[in-house]
């Protein structure tokens, strides 16, 4: 999986996630964002436009994204699931705590 | 003339891969499954999607629980049948000490225990049998369309 990373003028940080977000990947994004969370960032954006597949390890990942964001005062919020991502949130009611956005950029304007 | 033998009359196809982890991980088997999709088109968007889904849970759960401290053989069986597909895993691992009746998701805030209740809301069966130090994973999901 690929990740790339930009902050928005308002301090949010846009992650657009790219491949399967799977238990080879979900080590990669939990290093990302601890990262960013130790260096000061604290509002995520995770676009999902470009993830085909997410599995358990992927939600874990999310999950413990969106504790340390919220830990450290900020949030994480998710954007454009494909098909097979949408399934799974609905599957594992994940989608009562990561409610989908429409756009990544514009998900803290809502 | 001698007619060649035909495929059982509900077979439509039957695909195998043996692999090793480590170095083997879960990548092989989406690779496996895209060969699938591109050979057998008939199969609808909803029951692929449900079907990998289970089956990547299913070899991720073999090589985070089967792994002794020597890495994990196993062999992925995919059968498609006119209205089903399944999939056998054989491992070598230890005794699995998985809950497959566990139906509920954990805590919105848990960050793991979801795979086997997952598995279960996406195919109509599912078995763990162990005999001659080998691991036997059977699922098997009816097509919706």
């Amino acid at each position: 999986m690929n990740i790339h990373s930009k902050v928005l003028a308002d301090g949010v940080t846009v992650l657009k996630l790219v491949g399967k977000l799977n238990m080879v990947s979900a080590p990669q994004f939990h290093e990302v964002i601890s990262t960013a969370v130790a260096t000061g960032e604290t509002r995520f954006a995770i676009d999902l436009a470009d993830v085909d597949f997410i599995d358990s390890s992927g939600l874990g990942a999310l999950i413990n994204g969106l504790k340390s964001a919220r830990q450290a005062g900020g949030d994480l919020r998710i954007a454009a699931p494909t098909e097979q991502v949408r399934l799974v949130l609905q599957l594992t009611n994940i989608d009562r705590v990561l409610k989908a956005y429409e756009n990544a950029e514009t998900s803290y304007n809502e | 003339m001698r007619m060649p033998k035909l495929p059982t009359m509900n077979e439509v196809g039957k695909f195998s891969l043996a692999m090793a982890s480590p170095p083997d991980n879960i990548d092989l088997v989406h690779r496996l499954l895209d060969n699938i999709w591109v050979q057998v088109p008939t199969i609808s968007m909803i029951d692929r999607i449900s079907f990998e889904t289970a089956l990547i849970e299913l070899v991720a759960n073999v090589i985070r629980h089967a792994d002794g401290g020597e890495g994990v053989t196993y062999t992925i069986t995919i059968k498609i049948h006119e209205d089903t597909i399944e999939a056998e895993i054989v491992d070598t691992g230890i005794h699995a000490r998985v809950e497959l009746h566990e139906n509920s998701m954990p805590d919105d805030l848990s960050e793991n225990g979801r795979g086997i209740p997952l598995i279960k809301t996406l195919v109509d069966h599912i078995s763990y049998d162990r005999a001659n130090n080998l691991n036997t994973w059977l699922i098997r999901r009816k097509f919706r369309s």
